[in-house]
């Protein structure tokens, strides 16, 4: 199938279309056309065991052939390959071919948003998004927090000074109007 | 002017002059001035009118803890003078007032209040008739009652809300707090020191005590890197594990701390004497920061009730500002000079012991006050400085579990803390000094107030307890004690010592009234915070858009309701579904994939119908019950793989059905993985008797045709170069293909169906359209069709509930309530076309004229020519033919005949084609 016919919600013709991110003290990039692919269920761990990925502890991320492994539960991983597309597809392909217990797809890159928030004001800015405690010498590098985000039940990772964060992909615009709403305020105050 | 020279007013920046209005008066202050102060600095000493009596009030504490000193900001009642802050241009005007507050009409109340006693109300206002109340006194109470008018047209503000973590949140910024926040950061913790002042230092800013100490506490605190400082901000009550609201202006601060430390200090307490509200008689703590913080001078001429050592300092503090004094009075009998004492004596101000001011009169109007009386004497004066005593404030500590107690020996209030992380540090975890107990003899001519928010004197507490209400909860209750903007902090000890006296008990064995939160007022729109309305679109948004879809929210989801506005947009897209084919966005519908070794079996326990034995590339459909065996959710079930399911559910319950799968797979431990799919997958509901043609014309690998495809079946496969999951299942009776797919596949699917279609009329059909269609075909809504106690019986639905299987949840409990006895059904009913009114849905249904059921969907059906209904009707009346009554809104009765289970098609030969 080709990918030009797949429409994204920041695209022309998408569902946050006309929706402006925030790019000022608190900028929002979007990355949800970007590849990745989550594993979920019985036998999703082993089969990645078995194909040289080494798990990390739950919440917690470890990287493979230039990929992020993203451990969400047990039996619950997510793979984004921002730099490491051929890669991806390799073991994407490897997993599709795949006849014995393999475990089964989580449809994140259907059903996630992936942005990028970064910038000056990021911490003020988490303080409004979420009820966790963020900061840095509370919530490190490549540790993941499962919980809300702007109201929104999603996946937050920290990637030094940035935080990915995965989200229903339905609620692209009102988030990204969420966060442009806490960019005011952050510049403000 | 009233304004004393630097270096009095550390809050005023006399370099900024600030013009504003009082009472439609022009006044100036300065910036950092408080609107009481700018006030009182050009004279303006009264500030509002009491609640009851309207009697003249001004400054008495200048901490904004009570109604005296409340104003109305155009967009804002109930603005405490006292602590807001100066703004150029403010207009401020009094509330609570007929006509104005020079001439307030209501201030006749004040000469009759011997026939307002106490509970005076809940006696006055039974009669005249049964309903008096709704006629008569509501309107008139309601014109009284309340401070200050909403401006309902006020323009909109930006309200913040913010989390804040720390391992200390130190409430006050006094010294105590100083110190405990200083040690704690000092020790490596993580501090957050909050203060509802707009600097740090608490009584080191205005009491009479060595700068030094100040300066030091604060250089040590600049030092610390791990302390964050917030001044202008109210903790405005403890919740369970140490969370806290900060309130910061517009900002909400929702506070975790590991400890909290509470270090709010205490409330100087009024004494009670008659016309003890007069302007001019305030704290002596509320003269010395008019006199510190602003630079005003409180008075001319001041007699000082000194009845603890801190009244010595305010009139030290009185004398440096020079106010003469005309006397200190010192009600305790004896009492060791102290320092203060000392000095005031080297400067030669007279102090009488053992006396105390019995009572004071006004000027004309009682405009201010005019002269005390001490004992037999009357002394002139304009100020009359209260040093009263103190107690700990125990709002904040007693949300937290904190218990009041009373010390006779010292009378003085205590609190005890539980073992918890919560702390007290300073003045409110005791009182250095003994405490001084007035005692409290009501005045023969009553305005000795003990509660000034609710105009209470002594004889009202006095007469509530001889009315038999001995429990302080009770006193408070008939009397109102406490209910005003101070919650007590000027009445609580008083009205104890004086519920104490009445009923021969101990001040402690009376107690203070429950606190809870909050610990002030606050604004609501700072709970609201910003407000940004949740959101859900599905990938089809745009398209909706661009056709001219008219938006509506349904639930979080933006839904197109229809495409083009009005009824005949409606209509014309059912006539296009049941004569050629429509095409309809279910992308909200909720979507499951239930897959393992054991997904059968999962769904066998979880639903009404077989699955386990379900072919693959069947679809059934799905019935879903609680323990109690009521209906909760319906939807199918289309058997990708032997371990694989995918499962819709209603848009309003999935988040439910999702959360009960999950509940129940970690119950059960089955080998099942439960996956949401509701914003990965995106669906299109192709229908009419021209369905099958328009997707034939699709580049596909699935065969659409009758017999390769029959009703209720699944196919997966490649439509337009889409992956598809495609459902031969239908809502509106007719012909009808589901097709899902991946959400961002899902506008390109949308436009290759819009493309085929075009050639056979077809048209996109919004959520009204599809309200009726399925109305027609007499298909349920879970949730509009249903209730909490509806069971499959009761919606006809007994071919959905399989008899083989040995359980299934809910099951016990449908088969126990069927022992009971069906009492009623959901049907059809048919309106004549010619019928005057058509029932509203939740209309009732009735049975020998009383309730026996009630509509729960109704519509004009464009198909029929007639309005339809769903409702739910006495289980004897259910026989199709059988004529039930309907009340319509008017009143009116219409008798109309039960109709079978759908209107439209009732062989299902139009969906099976």
């Amino acid at each position: 199938m080709a990918p030009g016919i797949r429409t994204f919600p920041f695209d022309h013709g998408g569902a946050a279309n006309g929706t402006v991110l925030p790019t000022g003290s608190v900028a929002l990039a979007d990355l949800t056309a970007q590849p990745r692919f989550g594993l979920k269920g019985p036998g999703s761990s082993a089969w990645l065991e078995a194909h040289g990925v080494a798990l990390p502890p739950v919440n917690r991320v470890a990287v493979h052939q230039g990929m992020r492994v993203l451990r969400l539960g047990g039996e619950d991983m997510l793979l984004t390959a921002e730099n490491a597309a051929p890669a991806l597809a390799d073991l994407q392909g490897a997993w599709t071919a795949e006849t014995s217990a393999k475990g089964y797809s989580s449809w994140r890159e259907e059903g996630w948003a992936w942005m990028r928030l970064s910038g000056p004001a990021l911490q003020p800015a988490l303080a409004r998004l979420c009820a966790l405690d963020l900061r840095p010498t509370r919530f490190a590098t490549d540790e993941i927090a499962q919980t809300r985000f702007a109201g929104v039940e999603a996946v937050l990772l920290r990637t030094g000074h940035a935080f990915d964060v995965f989200f229903d992909v339905t609620a692209s615009a009102f988030v990204a109007r969420a966060v442009a709403a806490v960019e005011k305020h952050c510049a403000n105050s | 002017m009233n304004r004393l020279p630097a270096p009095f007013g550390s809050r005023i920046d006399r370099s900024r002059p600030v013009r504003f209005t009082f009472e439609g008066k022009s006044f100036e202050g300065f910036e950092g001035d408080c609107i009481a102060s700018a006030l009182a600095a050009s004279g303006q000493w009264v500030l509002s009118r009491s609640f009851k009596y309207h009697r003249r009030r001004g400054v008495m504490s200048m901490t904004g803890a009570d109604a005296n000193a409340l104003v109305q900001l155009p967009a804002d009642p109930n603005a405490p003078a006292e602590l807001t802050r100066l703004r150029e241009g403010m207009r401020v005007t009094a509330q609570n007032v007929n006509g104005s507050l020079e001439h307030d009409r209501d201030a006749i109340i004040d000469r009759f209040g011997r026939f307002l006693p106490v509970g005076f109300y809940y006696r006055t206002f039974m009669g005249p008739g049964s309903n008096g109340w709704y006629r008569l006194w509501e309107p008139m109470i309601r014109r009284k009652a309340g401070l200050g008018i909403v401006d309902t047209a006020a323009e909109h503000r930006d309200f913040d809300k913010a989390h804040l973590h720390c391992d200390v949140l130190v409430v006050g910024a006094g010294p105590a707090g100083l110190a405990a926040a200083i040690d704690a950061a000092e020790g490596g913790a993580d501090v957050v020191l909050c203060d509802e002042n707009p600097e740090i230092g608490g009584s080191l800013t205005w009491g009479r005590h060595d700068p030094n100490i100040l300066a030091g506490l604060a250089g040590r605190l600049a030092a610390l890197s791990n302390v964050k400082v917030l001044t202008d901000t109210v903790c405005n009550g403890w919740y369970e594990d140490n969370w806290l609201p900060l309130i910061q202006g517009n900002r909400l601060y929702r506070t975790r701390a590991r400890e909290v430390v509470i270090a709010t200090g205490t409330i100087r307490q009024p004494a009670i004497f008659r016309n003890n509200d007069l302007p001019g008689i305030m704290l002596g703590s509320a003269a010395q920061r008019l006199i510190r913080h602003y630079g005003v001078r409180p008075g001319a001429t001041a007699v000082v009730q000194a009845a603890s050592d801190e009244g010595y300092a305010v009139a030290l503090d009185l004398l440096d500002a020079g106010v003469r004094l005309a006397l200190v009075a010192d009600p305790r009998p004896t009492a060791e000079a102290g320092p203060f004492e000392r000095e005031l004596h080297e400067r030669g101000v007279q102090v009488e012991r053992g006396a105390g001011v019995a009572e004071a009169e006004g000027t004309g109007g009682n405009r201010h006050l005019a002269r005390v009386r001490v004992g037999r004497s009357w002394i002139d004066c304009d100020l009359l400085a209260v040093s009263a005593g103190e107690v700990p404030a125990w709002q904040l500590p007693c949300q937290a579990g904190g218990k009041v107690g009373y010390d006779t020996a010292s009378a003085a209030m205590t609190l005890t803390m539980p073992d918890a992380p919560v702390r007290l540090a300073g003045g409110v975890a005791g009182l250095d000094a003994p405490q001084y107990a007035q005692p409290i003899v009501a005045n023969k001519k009553g305005r000795d107030f003990v509660d000034f928010d609710e105009d209470l004197q002594v004889k009202d507490l006095q007469n509530a307890v001889k009315e038999g209400y001995r429990e302080i909860e009770l006193v408070k209750r008939f009397t109102t004690v406490g209910m005003g903007p101070s919650q007590g902090r000027h009445s609580a000890l008083a009205t104890a010592r004086i519920v104490a006296e009445a009923t021969s008990r101990t001040v402690a064995a009376v107690g203070v009234t429950t606190a809870r939160p909050p610990v002030g007022p606050e604004i609501l729109g700072v709970l609201a915070g910003h407000h940004e309305p949740p959101e859900r679109r599905t990938a089809l948004h745009a398209r909706h858009l661009a056709l001219g879809a008219v938006m509506k929210p349904v639930g979080a989801w933006w839904r197109p309701y229809s495409y083009g506005a009005g009824d005949t947009a409606v209509r014309e897209e059912i006539l296009a579904v049941r004569e050629g084919v429509g095409l309809l966005d279910v992308s909200t519908l909720g979507k499951l994939e239930v897959r393992g070794p054991d997904a059968g079996q999962f769904l066998d326990r979880l639903y009404t119908m077989a699955h386990a034995s379900q072919p693959v590339g069947r679809v059934r459909y799905c019935l879903m019950l609680n323990e109690m065996g009521s209906v909760v959710d319906d939807g199918v079930a289309y058997r990708l793989a032997d371990d694989r399911f995918y499962v819709t559910a209603t848009t309003g319950a999935v988040a439910r059905v999702y959360a009960d799968m999950l509940f129940w797979n970690a119950q059960w431990r089955l080998k099942v993985d439960v996956l949401n799919l509701t914003g990965a997958f995106s669906g299109l509901n192709v229908t009419g008797p021209n369905a099958r043609t328009v997707l034939q014309h699709l580049a596909s690998d699935i065969d659409f045709g009758r017999d390769a495809f029959p009703y209720l079946h699944g196919r997966e496969g490649v439509v337009a170069g889409i992956p598809v999951r495609v459902m031969r299942i239908g809502f509106t009776g007719e012909l009808s293909f589901e097709l899902h797919c991946p959400s961002s596949f899902a506008p390109a699917l949308w436009d290759a169906v819009l493309v085929a279609g075009g050639r056979h009329g077809l048209r996109p059909y919004g959520l009204e359209a599809s309200r009726i269609l399925r109305l027609e075909k007499g298909h349920i809504l879970i949730g509009q069709d249903t209730d909490a106690i509806t069971t499959p019986d009761e919606l006809g639905f007994g071919w959905a509930v399989s008899k083989k299987k040995p359980f299934f949840v809910g099951k016990r409990s449908i088969e126990m309530r069927a022992r009971l006895g069906q009492t009623r059904k959901l049907v059809g009913l048919r309106f004549p076309a010619d019928a005057s009114e058509i029932p509203g849905e939740s209309c009732l249904v009735l049975k020998d004229g009383a309730p026996a059921g009630q509509i729960t969907s109704v519509g004009f059906s464009p198909t029929l020519g007639c309005s339809i209904a769903l409702a739910y009707v006495h289980i004897d009346d259910a026989a199709e033919g059988s004529m039930v009554t309907v009340k319509c809104r008017s009143g009116q009765r219409l008798r109309v005949p039960v109709a079978g289970h759908a209107f439209v098609d009732p062989s299902n030969a139009r969906q099976e084609l």
